[in-house]
Order: C-alpha cells, then structure tokens, then sequence
C-alpha cells in the first residue's frame, strides 16, 4: 500500500456552511462490479452514481462517477400506538448482485426494508394500431391498413421502482441488512433479533436469532451488527455492544440461538476505565472478500479475526488512541456512541475506517504501514495526492501536525466504501461523498 | 414539552458537565471516588434524559445502565465489605480500575431522598420495547447507601415542579425499575402492541 497514492478524485454535495440534516449522508455502498455507487441519506433519499466508460481522449479522468438515479426511498411514518415518528434516515444499502439489465438494491430505515428496481428506458414504441401517439383510442372503423409497431430511440430515462416492501417484522431499530449468497433470501437485524426473509414474500420472515429476555429488566446486551458469509449461505455472524461476535449455522437449528462460534478477546486490565464496556461494543463486522476472517470496529480500534481463533483477534490497530484520555469529555458529548464503519479492499489486503476531523485511516495487513488521510475541500483540486496527516498527541507539535484538542469532533466520518477491485473510495464526510482514487501512473 | 425556562438551566448544566468532564479527563489528582461519582452522575443525567425521550436508544441505555450497575456494585462492595448479588446475572467481580485510591475524602452529600422511597412499593408493570428505559438497574428498599449520592447537587436548579403530575414518581430518583416513572398510557399500549404483533 505504500506503493499507493491517494488523490483526489470528485466531490458531491454543496458547500453551503450550514448543513440540512436531511442531506447528511448515513450509508455507501458499492455494487459487486463497482459501477455504481449508491448513497442514502438522513432525509430518505438514495442517490446512485454510475461510472462513466473511460475514454481514450481523457485517460486520466479513469472514469468519473456521475448521478445516475435519484429517488425517495423512504418517508417519515408516524407510528400512531405508540406515539413516535419513524425515521426516514437510510440505516444501510444493499446490492443485489446483476441477473439481468436492471439493477436492483435494498435498502432500509429504522423499521422497514425495500426492495427497489433500477432499469433504464432508452426506447419507446411507436406505431400502434389502436391508439395514436397521445393515447387516444382511434375509431376501429377508420383503420383501413396495419402496422406493426417500432421501437424508437428515447432519451435515456433511468427509473426506479420499489418491487417489495419487507415491513412489519421489527419492534426495534434496524441496524443491518445482508443479503445471503444464495440471493434468494437476505437478513435483517435489529436491536434484538435477526429476521430472515425470501425476496419474494414480504408478509412473512422467520426469526432468526432472539436475544430479548423475558423480563426487559435483565437486558444486559444488544445486537450491533449482522452479516452473512460471502459463499456459505449457511452462516452468518452478529456482534454486540459486549465487544463479542457470533457465528451461527442455520443449518443447526431454526433459532439460532445456540452460536457456532464465539468471538472475545479477554480485556486487557491495564486499559480498565469506567467507559471499556462502552468503547468495547462493536459498531461494525465486515467478511473479508476471501470468508476466511472478520473485522469489527469498536470505538478505539479495528480488529481483524480469523474464523478458526476465537479467543482473541489476530490483528489489532488502533485508529485513534489518543482518545482514550479523553474518553470522559467523549461520554459527556455523545461522542463516544459514534457508530463507525469498517471495509476491506478487494484484495483483502488493507483495511479502512473514519476518524474525526474529515480524517479516515487505512491499515496495509501485509506491511503493518498506516496512513491517516483528510476529506476536505482544501485538497479538493482535481487528482491533488492527499498529504498524510499527523496528530500530534503530546509536547511540541511540528508544523503541519494536529493537536488532539484542535480536532473537530462534529467531523466524523462514519462511512465509507471501497471499489470490490480497484483503488477507489468513497468517503461520507456529514451531506459531502468524495471520491479518491490511486495515482495513475 | 420542555419549558423555556427548563431548557436554559439545562444548558447552563451541560457546560458545568463539559468543564467536569474535561476535568476528569487531564486532571490525574482527582480522587478516585470522586471521578466515580462523577462518571455516576453523568450516567444518572443521561438516562434521566432518555426517559423523557417517548422512543430512547436502547443501544446507547444499555450500555449506560451497565455503566451504571457496575460502578453501584463496586460502591456496594466497598460500604458493605461483602458483595451484594442485586442485579440477577451480574456476578460481582473485583475491577481493578487504573488509577485506583482510597477514599481518604469523605463526600458531605445531603439526604433528601427518603420520602421518595415509598414509591418503590408500586407494583412494577410489564414493559416492553424502547419506549421506556428498561429496568437494568435494580435497587433494594435497604440501601442506605443511596443517602450518599450527590444527585440532588446536579438537579438544584432543575425545575421539576412539572414532572410531578406527569410521571408517577418525580425523576431526581435514584436509580429504579423505570416502571414506576414511565407513562401509564404508554405501557398499556405497548401490552396492546405485544399481543397484536405476538412478539
């Protein structure tokens, strides 16, 4: 990865100094082939970009993404029993991998899934007998010859249309969708439970995983994060705001409340504070592409496991320790709940998270080299390298370094994505997605 | 619901909190009980604030409630000087905090509490859901301990005439079943929802 220098590709979203909060990103999500990045926002709203084909004049360009479909996927409800309004905050987005033209994507707020369809209409009949080009029926009597209707070019129209409703099924805010290998089912999680659906049923699910105790009193623990095994449709794993991660086998049992495998590494006494359950509950898990191991992030650190150690993690790098003497200040402001996201390159072979101040971190497995980077309209000039970043955690701070009391704690970047093949991310920085791709040579 | 006049007291607490908090974090010469406490409290604030909340972060209440029942068992062990097995399923355990010293200052905390205390005889009602912070931190009649705590300093200047008729307990406890402060209307619908959705 030291080999790769990161530079700045494009930006979307406006400038404006103050942010409408409908327009605060709050999930990114590549497709399987990489040409399409899909973004869903606070506000409901799920924007999909399309890479253009790369043209010969403009080798350099190596294929900007641009806004290929806009539509509201989800709308504020209002739950009239129990009095509260659900939000139209888009929790995940999820590809479906391509079968046919259309594309097709899930995607999900705090209580409901949908299944949308994104098809192109570049053509459109003409010609017919019956009715004239206004749709007006004609008089049958007046037809004397037939035509057989043609196919004329359109402009390009991009639609999307919801095809299923997956609703009803969670009491609790959903914080993950998975779609299963099998792709004909997917899971959905939430606080408390793991529900599985089929694509083409909507009125029913079966539940999964169930962690909810009788007496609500006793509850110690909630689900934090859900995914299924790239290749065996049999298993997935969830973790918890215990810092544990569970792989279960559907095959086993139809609740799986019974884990396969159970993932904790034992606390390390000497970093005991009154905050480590809290900074110990996992905000993300993540396969890598090979299904061989797992990362979670937590709030100081990423980790990555093997699926056949369980009791501790194989790697562990830490994005921000500077934090830890902070933590209280961190407690005080809500920061310290902050939900962080993880990804894998698609060689597996470096991992990526968000930190405050616009800064996200890339760890390389292989060279053990750490890069912290910046998201920031100052290093927005087209394919600029990005400089790496320092902060400076104590005694003299050097010239280009940040102090950890000059960091900007409202400027956290929570979500990102990485391109299934190539050197390219996407990276959320609050109603802001900037894109970064490797240095052509 | 909040008063205008509630909502600039609580600001003005939100700072007062800032400045302890970042006091906690650089200073290394705060007592230990003292840090303790004030984690407490934070802890203590927050749920307070969620429970006014008609849907909290069950996430986020959890994860404070365990805050909670931890550093309340470690205080029940050291003024008992033998655990105490309150909370069902929480196995006391010796922490051992970094930074750890004897409590060499006794904290003045007023009292205060005890007319409260009848309201723990309320029959506990069956809650489910988010709607209420759930009852993670269960205390006994007993405690005398809880005189110690200096909840009433951080909520003097809390307006809370309000809460009175609303709630069936005024929410300067100390920690309870949130049972007994949650809306009764509430909890009837959420038993009304269990049965419609079977859950």
């Amino acid at each position: 990865m030291q080999d790769v220098l990161w530079c700045f590709s494009q930006v979307k979203g406006t400038i404006d100094i103050g942010v409408t909060e409908a327009d605060i990103i709050s999930t990114v999500e590549f497709n399987h082939t990489g040409e399409l990045l899909a973004t869903g926002d606070k506000g409901g709203r799920v924007v999909i970009f399309q890479r253009e084909q790369e043209s010969k004049n403009q080798p350099h360009r190596r294929g900007e993404y641009n806004v290929y479909s806009t539509f509201q996927s989800h709308e504020p409800e209002f739950d009239y029993l129990k009095s509260l309004e659900i939000e139209e905050k888009i929790n995940k987005i999820r590809w479906l991998p391509q079968q046919n033209a259309a594309y097709f994507l899930l995607s999900t707020n705090d209580k409901t899934v949908k299944l949308w369809k994104v098809s192109e209409r570049d053509k459109r009949p003409e010609g017919y007998n019956l009715k004239d080009e206004d749709g007006r029926l004609r008089d049958p009597s007046m037809i004397t010859m037939l035509r057989v209707p043609v196919l004329r070019p359109m402009d390009l129209m991009v639609e999307a249309t919801p095809r299923r409703v997956f609703a009803n099924a969670h009491t609790y805010h959903i914080n993950s969708i998975s779609v299963n290998s099998d792709y004909e089912t997917y899971m959905s999680a939430d606080d408390l439970r793991i529900n599985l659906w089929n694509f083409e049923i909507t009125n029913q699910s079966f539940n999964i995983v169930d962690i909810k105790p009788a007496n609500m009193e006793e509850l110690t623990e909630v689900i934090t994060a859900a995914e299924f095994h790239p290749h065996h449709c049999n298993t997935f794993v969830y973790s918890s705001s215990k810092g544990t991660i569970r792989l279960c086998d559907m095959r086993t049992s139809a609740l799986c409340d019974r884990h396969a495998k159970f993932f904790e590494e034992p606390e390390d006494p000497s970093n005991r504070s009154f905050f480590s359950e809290i900074i110990s509950s996992i905000s993300d898990v993540k396969f890598s592409h090979s299904g061989r191991y797992i990362m979670t992030r937590d709030y100081l650190t990423v980790k990555v496991w093997d699926l056949n150690m369980e009791n501790r993690p194989i790697e562990t790098y830490q994005v921000h320790d500077y934090l830890r003497s902070k933590l209280c200040s961190l407690y005080e402001n809500d920061c310290i709940f902050d939900k962080f996201e993880c990804v894998w390159n698609g060689s597996d072979s470096v991992i990526m998270t968000g930190s405050y101040n616009n800064f996200f971190r890339m760890f390389d497995r292989n060279t053990k080299r750490d890069v912290t980077l910046e998201a920031s309209r100052e290093n927005s000039k087209p394919r600029a390298i990005l400089k790496p970043r320092k902060v400076c955690v104590g005694g003299k701070r050097r010239k280009d370094e940040i102090s950890v009391d000059s960091l900007d704690f409202s400027k956290k970047i929570l979500h990102t994505a990485w391109h299934p093949s190539e050197n390219i991310i996407a990276v959320a920085a609050t109603n802001n997605l900037y894109i970064f791709q490797d240095k052509v040579n | 619901m909040l008063g205008r006049g509630l909502k600039r007291k609580l600001s003005d607490y939100e700072e007062n909190m800032a400045g302890l908090s970042s006091a906690f974090d650089s200073s290394r010469n705060l007592p230990y009980p003292l840090k303790r406490q004030l984690v407490l409290n934070m802890c203590l604030t927050k749920l307070q604030t969620y429970k006014m909340l008609v849907e909290p972060n069950l996430h986020r209440s959890v994860l404070i409630a365990n805050t909670v029942r931890q550093i309340q068992e470690e205080m029940r062990q050291e003024s008992s000087q033998q655990p105490i097995n309150v909370c069902p399923g929480i196995t006391p355990s010796s922490h051992s905090y970094t930074g750890m010293e004897s409590s060499g200052i006794s904290l003045q905390l007023p009292s205060g509490i005890s007319q409260q205390e009848s309201n723990y005889d309320q029959p506990k009602q069956d809650l489910k859901g988010a709607e209420c912070v759930f009852g993670s931190f269960e205390i006994s009649n007993s405690t005398s301990y809880l005189k110690d705590l200096a909840i009433d300093d951080i909520f003097e200047d809390i307006d809370t005439s309000m809460y009175d008729s609303d709630f069936c307990c005024p929410p300067l406890m100390p920690p309870r079943p949130p049972s007994l402060i949650c809306r009764t209307d509430l909890s009837e619908l959420d038993h009304i929802m269990e049965i419609l959705v079977g859950s």
